[in-house]
């Protein structure tokens, strides 16, 4: 149920992205907003995800955003009142293989020459950084120390406070099923619950995205992937880093609780049909692969198991911006498995972009339109995983 | 076994005294109620609760392995056993001073966050507080206790696969196996001295998810203590969990001395005496008769939160035990551990203290529902109860086809009624004969429970904490705060206050926490919803679940 029958933005999707856009429009003193959700609060990938912020990309303009988020998490607290605990125990990247290696090394040049001191890592130095692990096979690794993890939740609740507090309206359990379509621009949003005018509408649906922008009659490429995870019991403080496998995507860091909260990639079939279950074939991948680099999980007891869905594009970045195919409609997702570590920084661009304001988004490396023109040689973002 | 003559199993650095084959709790408590450990947040003292290895009071260290649940580990010879998350000791922890300047809670969603140059401070110093035992040291935990060499388990395959040996699961193990099916009785307990069908023992079901493939085929997730975790496939499954004694909400209700009436019955050893001297019983229904039977003239008096049963009657009166029918428990007295009760009568009325150095509760017996969550049966709101129960059809089918439920787990607490429901379940499976009607149903009233909690909310407070949730000690105060602020829904309220995600996977706070959502949110219980039950049912080592084959065949997925 919403409060009024026409806004000027409607935000669908009320995840970490949605609400960091009301957010930026807020600041900018747009409220006459609404975000609409189909599920509950932190129902979706921002209560379902692994808490990791990193600066470490292959794309520079990556690396950008992110070190921009670094700082809006260090903040949030003086900023929103919520302890998101934000802990910058470093992000740990190991390779196994000297290939593995060197596009790691490529890594640190680039970040390096964003400013940000990552470093690459002998064994022992790895050793160093997370004295429990096994480091037999491992070739080297990569470390940056101002990366950390931090805990979701008290994000979505602060954001979602502080919206209420400025008169936007936040309504869940409302799926949007339509929208209203008027000379090639978008004029409102249809609802479970009514329709409702607006003169321009945000996709932030996350894993749901690319099922709403069909219903705007777009087709975009990112696909709904499904990725498992896992919480151990919890334990004493042991491990500081975030560490991060690239040969298989295993990742997994210590929270402020003490548990071990990590995962692995699984090919699972993509699309949102088939809900988020776990799987057994995930439990016993994920403790072979976490058993094998950390010896003395052996004994420790997994909690809980549950999945999400990443958001995943073809180059790996986000897309960002107004879609050339259908004015007032915008996209604010395709943001992988990296939405809560990108929002603060990608939402305020797509925020902008909402307010007719310049922004400093390469469209082609963010764009909706670089798809249109296949063929074109572009940046990717390939460090995906963790 | 390691032989004896060598070294006793040594608790905290000194020979543990007591039988051998008694669990460690049990050989502890012989010398009075052991406080084995602190709580998370406050570092409150805790003392063994639940008795059956679900609660999370009772957690140790063995041999470096940490978590191990001390009432169900049976110590060997040279195990050391360690506590943790306390010092010096769990009964005289210095952290327990947090308790005395936190009164209200400590508030981690909103607090710690200025000034933001200390923020690496307040990391450090809460980490430290957080998190039961520490990282075993030197790979693999080795010992008595410690994972076998890693090998894999093959998938076990059945027909029928009935999971748990109580009243209803070996009545349906027995009428499958005697009907030709091939059978396997997988339940937590040691094994059977009776013959009977192929059972493994000390092996619980902790993953079930929906089954799978054309025809369909369950895949279950087992879990042998000590051992490797596996596969079962199955094309039936019967769930027979059964049922466990529920927890209830009230001042410092976390107390040492408050236990579950099977933790009561657990905790001591039959030849002893038990480790309290006047206990006061809660309840007024059969749960309470083999308290009184045990304990009889240690029990001080039966209070129960509705009307009581004339059988309790008859029996407490016949031990001379005075009876409070009607009536709220608001708090737990004593510093340290329990030594009275404030109560107050039902409808309104002054309160008034009994002593006692326990309190046994028996008011609410509950289905064990994980499983068929896990899944995807369809529940319903079973009033009685005050817990979801599977949806059922004739001959225990639950809405999932192939899997049946039997006994306490489908809501049924008449022993005669279980095992009638396993048998009844034999039947629908093997299609033999026409298909019993149902067992009758309990008599399903408007739901007692509900109204204690309605009265229990409304009363003013003591000071005393209320901890919705003991294993991450979550105050009532900040569900209340929650649903206060406009957070709607178990699934918010679990993620905003932590409610539900400690080691007893929900089964002390869920119960509580519907009763509670239900008044605080204006709706009824059966509009509340459960939490997503996420496998696994116990927390299984990873070590165990590295040992599943590689491949498993298919996603086998589910929760």
């Amino acid at each position: 149920m919403t409060g009024r029958s026409q806004y000027r933005v409607v935000i669908v999707g009320a995840g970490i992205v949605g609400l960091y856009t009301a957010w930026h429009l807020a600041e900018a003193g747009v409220t006459d907003v609404l975000v609409v959700d189909r599920g509950f609060l932190s129902g979706g990938a921002s209560g379902r995800n692994g808490g990791g912020v990193r600066q470490q990309w292959e794309t520079p303009a990556t690396v950008r955003l992110a070190r921009e988020s670094v700082g809006a998490y260090r903040r949030f607290g003086v900023d929103f009142g919520y302890n998101v605990w934000f802990r910058q125990g470093g992000y740990l990247f190991l390779a196994e293989t000297p290939a593995e290696l060197d596009r790691l090394r490529a890594v640190v040049r680039i970040v390096n020459a964003e400013g940000l001191p990552a470093r690459v890592l002998t064994p022992s130095e790895v050793l160093r950084h997370a004295p429990a692990l096994d480091v037999t096979g491992i070739a080297g690794g990569t470390f940056l120390g101002s990366d950390g993890t931090l805990y979701p939740f008290p994000a979505v609740w602060g954001l979602f406070e502080a919206l209420r507090a400025r008169g936007v309206e936040v309504t869940t359990g409302t799926p949007v099923t339509g929208f209203r379509i008027e000379a090639g621009r978008v004029r409102g949003v249809v609802t479970a619950s009514g329709t409702v005018a607006a003169e321009a509408v945000v996709n932030a649906a996350g894993g749901w995205s690319r099922d709403v922008s069909r219903l705007a009659g777009l087709e975009t490429p990112n696909v709904a992937s499904r990725h498992e995870i896992l919480a151990t019991e919890p334990l004493k403080p042991f491990l500081d880093p975030m560490v991060v496998r690239t040969s298989d995507g295993l990742y997994f860091s210590q929270t402020m609780r003490g548990e071990i909260v990590g995962g692995l990639s699984l090919p699972h079939p993509t699309g949102t049909g088939s809900g988020m279950p776990s799987s057994i074939r995930f439990l016993g991948t994920m403790a072979r692969a976490l058993t094998g680099l950390l010896p003395a999980l052996a004994s420790v007891g997994v909690l809980r198991a549950w999945s999400g869905f990443y958001d995943e594009t073809p180059d790996g970045l986000p897309i960002l911006g107004e879609d050339p195919r259908l004015g007032g409609f915008y996209h604010a997702n395709g943001l992988g498995g990296h939405g809560f570590m990108l929002a603060p920084a990608t939402s305020r661009r797509v925020a902008e972009a909402v307010l007719g304001q310049r922004t400093d988004l390469d469209p082609a490396l963010f764009g909706p339109g670089r798809f249109l023109e296949p063929g074109r040689a572009r940046q990717a973002e390939r460090l995906t995983l963790g | 076994m390691a032989a004896t003559g060598s070294s006793p199993p040594r608790w905290r650095g000194r020979p543990l005294a007591g039988p051998e084959g008694a669990s460690l709790v049990a050989r502890l408590a012989r010398a009075g109620l052991p406080e084995l450990q602190r709580s998370l947040r406050y570092h409150r003292p805790r003392a063994p609760f639940c008795g059956i290895g679900q609660c999370t009071n009772c957690l140790v260290g063995v041999n470096g392995r940490p978590n191990v649940r001390g009432c169900r580990y049976v110590p060997l010879a040279g195990d050391r056993i360690t506590s943790a998350n306390s010092w010096p000791s769990p009964s005289w922890d210095l952290l327990g001073v947090l308790d005395l300047l936190f009164p209200r809670g400590l508030d981690t969603l909103h607090g710690f966050t200025w000034p933001r140059f200390a923020a690496p401070l307040y990391h450090r110093v809460i980490r430290r507080l957080a998190g039961y035992d520490r990282l075993p040291e030197g790979g693999a935990a080795t010992g008595p206790a410690g994972p076998p060499a890693p090998a894999v388990a093959d998938p076990v395959e059945t027909d029928v696969l009935v999971i748990g040996a109580g009243d209803a699961g070996t009545a349906a193990a027995a009428a499958c196996a005697g009907r030709g099916l091939e059978t396997l009785l997988v339940d937590r307990g040691p094994p059977a001295e009776a013959p009977g069908p192929a059972r493994l023992a000390r092996t619980t079901v902790v993953f079930l998810p929906p089954p799978e493939g054309e025809p369909s085929r369950f895949s279950a997730l087992v879990h042998e203590e000590a051992g490797p975790a596996r596969l079962v496939r199955a094309r039936r499954v019967v769930v027979a969990t059964g049922g466990y004694d529920g927890p209830l909400l009230f001042g410092n209700g976390d107390r040492p001395g408050v236990v579950t009436a099977e933790g009561a019955l657990a905790l001591g050893l039959a030849d002893a005496d038990p480790w309290f001297r006047r206990a006061v019983v809660f309840g007024g229904g059969p749960r309470v008769l083999p308290l009184l039977d045990r304990f009889g003239t240690h029990v001080e008096a039966v209070v129960a939160p509705g009307a009581v049963s004339p059988a309790v009657v008859e029996r407490a009166s016949a031990l001379d035990v005075p009876i409070y029918p009607r009536t709220l428990l608001l708090e737990a007295l004593g510093r340290r551990r329990v030594r009275g009760l404030r109560l107050a009568p039902r409808g309104g009325g002054p309160t008034f203290d009994l002593e006692a150095d326990a309190l046994l509760l028996a008011h609410r017996r509950l289905p064990q529902p994980q499983l068929f969550y896990q899944a995807g049966a369809r529940m319903r709101w079973h009033a009685t109860l005050g817990a979801y129960v599977p949806d059922l059809e004739a001959g225990g089918a639950t809405s999932v086809p192939g899997l049946y439920a039997a006994g306490t787990a489908a809501g049924l607490l008449e022993p005669a009624a279980s095992a009638a429901s396993g048998e009844a379940v034999a039947d629908a499976i093997s299609g033999s004969g026409v298909a019993r009607p149902a067992p009758p149903a309990l008599p399903e009233s408007t739901g007692e429970l509900e109204g204690y909690y309605v009265e229990l909310l409304r009363r003013p407070r003591g000071r005393a904490k209320r901890l919705l949730c003991p294993c991450e000690d979550v105050l009532l105060t900040e569900v209340e705060e929650a649903v206060a602020n406009g957070y709607r829904g178990v699934e918010v309220v679990k993620r905003r206050t932590g409610v539900g995600t400690g080691l007893c996977q929900g089964r002390y706070c869920l119960p509580d926490l519907l009763l509670v959502l239900a008044h605080l949110e204006g709706r009824p219980p059966a509009e509340v919803g459960y939490i997503t039950q996420r496998p696994p049912v116990l927390p299984t080592p990873l070590g165990a679940l590295a040992r599943l084959p590689t491949a498993t065949g298919s996603e086998e997925e589910g929760a």
